[in-house]
């Protein structure tokens, strides 16, 4: 069982021991039933951390994304950051370790186990409870969840209300982590890896095609799913920039050079490169944490996206991301059994 | 003005001037409308030219209102479009609409000596108003233009410069120390102390880099100038030119529709983002 | 115009007016409550919530093509305006804060200069509210706005839910024509049934929601703390997506682009499409110098223009409390949280 008070306390120690610049956790939202993100640095605060199924973010996007505001500082705070990890966000970690894209020493990972359980879909709880709001949910173990609404508390059974990345997750804690908490629990017995992925496979090319237009025709390009991705850490996306990176040095040539590789404008095309292309740069490196497809306004299915591309990396190439940062990247790698029958 | 605004109509390049050459080269355009779509244009008012396939960017017109066969435009090249309006020859055609901001209130400065005070590309937001003060100078007192650039070949508008002399009196600098170099030599802030202008009955206009432009004001005020006495030009990224697109403003006011002229008085009460 | 509606009459209703115009409503499809377009025959059931996407996708499309433009190598330019088609257009089930939220679009769009994309859609769609008997979401605060559950401010027509019948109201000429139009299927009002649709209004007017202090109070508030660290604090888990201001029935910040479709001879389309304060480069000068250049400084811009620079522009706040921006941040960056705070209310 993970006891918020143990969390709470590790907090402590490494606050008052001046170890980290901040705790980076989880605390109960003005927002919603989620809890939501929150810088911990003073003593304080560490009461506010919380944890439990509504913990939902893949909290080291934030190490991406305070390493990009620490370069417009002149004097940031070098020390590590304290990261509430579950096992999802430590394989993200551990794909930034394997990438280079942050130094071992910059994080202490504070890995929890969702103990055979996992996160609350919102929409598949909306489902369950016809229009009525929860207020709190809690994984209650052996496939139970408890939400609490205003007319009182109901049981729910996991698998109606858990996101279905958790259902098919193999291994919910931190393969690498400072510390843990909670039990390692390997058998859940909910679902399999990639079976909601393999479903959309196993229609016609018409059926998929006419599956993606459908949902590729409601994106409103709002960026949420590349923004909160840890992955997508690029300064400059190549597929449409809201962040192109212009300083004095830059030339008048190079701006006036510079290509739109696909348009603002949200016609079916633009938004299905937009998807396509950077379903592409992630593959090999995603690792399923599902934030893109929690945070789409228009309930995009992203993940089976990403996860098609994942099960044939595993396919081909047995590799999962993120689960060993001392692995060498997928992309970036080879060995002279992988696969070469399309070499000519 | 077109009856939709965003419609642009077409004039013909008839003149370009290379001002300065480099990798910030600034080159002074001419612009004739041989198919009617002219507009008249008051001191410290912009339009938007248009490139099709690039883009529109939003530019002072450097012309006094006074000058009605052409609208003269000084751009710096920066970036997609201005790289583009850089590459056109005399005789091209780009789209033209305009006129947007507010203006200087000449009306107001009757009576007053004048002081300008421009560096780089910045002296074209106020040429319109030098240019229409001299015309009229019996309605000013007396006017000073202080204008400076890196170096000598970097002086925008050189051989009106020489006219401009003889009916003003103008103070010249450049940056750097220069063989043959009559003027000033240092930044603009410094020329303006150098010479001290009484703030007695005047008015002060400034235009060019933004860092200048703070240090200028704050020279100003150490020379007595009040806040109501001081004028500038702010700009923004922008897009429509209307007011419209909510990406221009500062604080409560959209630069395109509200500006680009401010007094230092009206600009304070503004937030500072520079 | 008072008059009452049958429930089982409604499809009828909407069969009539699909005949002449197109008409959209919620419907529920994809895990979402959105503006559908609703094919004939078939009926619509008002029982949503809220949309996710605001009602202002009807006059302020998210691409428009402003003209098209046409351009041989060394001859001028030809262009074609495109100004929208102007089939008539009615809107069911839209929230009174989205109608209120229309008031602040038409300030914005034909004040000053005219935009003629928005006004030839705008004198042409009607919008056909839906009162709220209840909060749609937790996260509403419309009361704290100035505005109300059964507000009609942008709205054609209000309908308000009761018994077994719609109280349907026509606010404006284009709505007493939709309703007049009708005219067959609807009842006289009685004063039962005004005393029911007072009843729902004054017991909707009562239910809790989110609360933030007046609006002079939070504007002065905004002005003094302009410079105050909690933006920072506030906005250190934004990840600069566009999600609140996309789904925002106010924001209406756009970008301006040509996208060319051939080359020779140069033929393609300007382009407006909705763009956002929250993106990174927004403000980008080609100088590198962005005013805005932190998650801070765009958090406060948001949050000022819809509470502060408005006000002091037009006297009114534009934010009408729909909720929808709190509802869907992805960290749980709320307004109402965000301008209490740092107005130390």
């Amino acid at each position: 069982m993970v006891a918020i008070e143990d969390i709470r306390t590790r907090a402590r120690e490494l606050l008052e021991g001046g170890k980290v610049r901040a705790v980076l956790g989880f605390r109960r939202s003005s927002a919603g039933l989620l809890a939501e993100p929150t810088f911990v640095t003073e003593l304080n605060d560490v009461a506010s951390l919380v944890w439990d199924a509504t913990c939902v973010h893949n909290l080291a996007l934030y190490l991406v994304n305070e390493k990009k505001r620490q370069k417009a500082e002149r004097n940031p705070d070098t020390r590590p950051l304290a990261v509430i990890a579950k096992g999802c966000d430590s394989r993200a970690i551990n794909v930034l370790l394997q990438e280079n894209h942050i130094a071992r020493d910059e994080v202490v990972v504070l890995g929890v186990s969702c103990e055979g359980g996992g996160v609350i879909d919102v929409r598949k709880l909306a489902d369950v409870l016809r229009g009525k709001e929860a207020t709190a949910a809690a994984y209650e173990g052996l496939g139970s969840v408890k939400v609490t609404t205003a007319s009182g508390e109901a049981t729910l059974a996991a698998s109606d209300v858990l996101a279905d990345r958790c259902l098919e997750c193999a291994t919910a804690y931190p393969s690498v982590s400072d510390v843990l908490f909670g039990e390692k629990v390997d058998e859940r017995g909910f679902s399999s890896r990639f079976a909601a992925t393999k479903a959309v496979a196993a229609m016609t090319e018409e059926e998929r095609s006419a599956f993606w237009d459908g949902h590729f025709e409601r994106c409103i390009r709002c960026y949420a799913c590349r923004a909160v991705c840890p992955m997508c850490y690029c300064d400059e996306c190549v597929v449409d920039s809201t962040s192109f990176i212009v300083g004095p040095t830059t030339t008048a040539e190079e701006k006036a050079n510079r290509i739109r590789w696909i348009q603002r404008s949200t016609t079916p095309a633009d938004n299905a490169m937009y998807h396509m292309v950077r379903a592409m740069h992630l593959a090999g490196r995603c690792v399923d944490c599902a934030e893109c497809e929690r945070v789409c306004p228009v309930n995009i299915p992203l993940r089976l996206l990403n996860t098609s591309l994942e099960s044939e990396a595993l396919e081909m190439f047995e590799y999962t991301p993120g689960t060993d940062p001392a692995q060498p990247s997928l992309i970036s790698s080879f060995r002279d059994g992988d696969p070469n029958d399309f070499v000519r | 003005m077109n009856a939709n605004v965003y419609l642009p109509a077409l004039a013909r390049i008839a003149g370009i001037e290379e001002e300065t050459r480099g990798a910030r080269a600034i080159k002074t355009f001419r612009v004739e409308f041989p198919e009617g779509g002219n507009f008249d244009h008051a001191c410290g008012q912009c339009a938007m030219l248009s490139l099709f396939g690039k883009g529109e960017v939003m530019i002072s017109i450097a012309s006094a209102p006074a000058v009605k066969d052409y609208k003269q435009f000084s751009i710096m090249k920066s970036g997609r479009v201005t790289t583009a309006l850089h590459d056109l020859k005399v005789g091209d055609i780009i789209g033209i609409r305009g006129p947007y901001g507010n203006q200087f209130p000449l009306e107001q400065w009757k009576g007053r000596d004048l002081i300008f005070v421009g560096g780089g590309v910045g002296l074209a937001p106020i040429w319109p108003v030098i240019q229409t003060a001299v015309a009229n100078a019996e309605d000013y007192g007396k006017i000073t233009v202080f204008y400076g650039a890196r170096s000598s070949r970097d002086i925008m508008y050189k051989a009106d410069f020489e006219d401009l002399a003889r009916k003003a009196i103008v103070q010249l600098s450049v940056d750097a120390a220069e063989d043959g170099w009559q003027g000033y030599t240092g930044f603009v802030p410094a020329n303006l102390m150098d010479k001290a202008p009484s703030p007695n009955n005047a008015i002060a206009i400034t235009c060019g880099p933004p860092i200048m432009i703070k240090f200028v004001i704050q020279n100003l005020q150490k020379l007595g100038f009040t806040d109501e006495q001081i004028y500038t030009t702010i700009e923004n990224k922008m897009k429509c030119g209307v007011g419209k697109c909510g990406r221009c403003n500062v604080g409560k006011d959209y630069v395109c529709v509200k500006g680009p002229v401010y007094s230092w008085a009206e600009l304070k009460t503004l937030p500072q983002e520079y | 115009m008072d008059t009452i509606l049958k429930k089982e009459r409604l499809g009828e209703w909407v069969a009539q007016i699909g005949s002449r115009a197109r008409v959209f409503a919620p419907a529920y499809a994809d895990g979402i409550w959105n503006f559908s377009p609703v094919a004939a025959g078939v009926s619509i059931e008002l029982d949503h919530g809220n949309t996710v996407r605001p009602a202002k996708g009807f006059v302020f499309p998210q691409r428009e093509v402003l003209y098209r433009f046409r351009q041989e190598s060394g001859k001028a330019p030809e262009l074609t305006e495109t100004l929208p088609d102007t089939t008539p257009t009615v809107v069911f089930g839209v929230r009174p804060c989205d109608g209120r939220a229309m008031v602040r679009n038409d300030k914005v769009f034909t004040c000053g200069f005219k935009d003629p994309y928005y006004s030839a859609r705008r004198d042409q769609v009607v919008f056909v509210g839906l009162a709220c008997n209840m909060p749609p979401s937790q996260n509403c605060f419309c009361l704290s706005m100035g505005g109300s559950p059964h507000s009609e401010d942008g709205l054609d027509v209000l309908m308000t839910e009761l018994d077994g019948r719609y109280h349907v109201k026509a606010i404006t000429p284009k709505g007493k024509a939709i309703v007049e139009s009708g005219a067959a299927l609807f009842d006289k009002m009685q004063v039962p049934d005004g005393n029911a649709v007072a009843k729902v209004h004054a017991d909707a007017d009562k239910c809790p929601q989110r609360s933030l202090a007046a609006m002079e109070k939070i504007a002065a508030g905004l002005k003094e703390h302009f410079e105050s660290p909690k933006w920072d604090e506030l906005a250190r888990a934004c990840i600069g997506c566009g999600a609140c201001t996309y789904l925002c029935p106010s924001c209406h910040c756009f970008d301006i682009n040509d996208e060319i479709t051939g080359n020779t001879p140069l033929t393609g389309e300007r382009v407006r499409t909705w763009d956002n304060c929250q993106f990174p480069d927004f403000t980008m000068h080609s100088s590198g110098h962005n005013p805005r250049h932190d998650t801070g400084a765009r958090l406060r811009q948001r949050v000022s223009h819809k509470l502060l620079y408005f006000v002091e522009n037009h006297n009114m706040q534009q934010c009408t409390g729909c909720g929808r921006c709190i509802s869907h941040c992805p960290v749980g960056i709320d307004i109402v949280r965000v301008a209490t705070e740092v107005t130390g209310q």
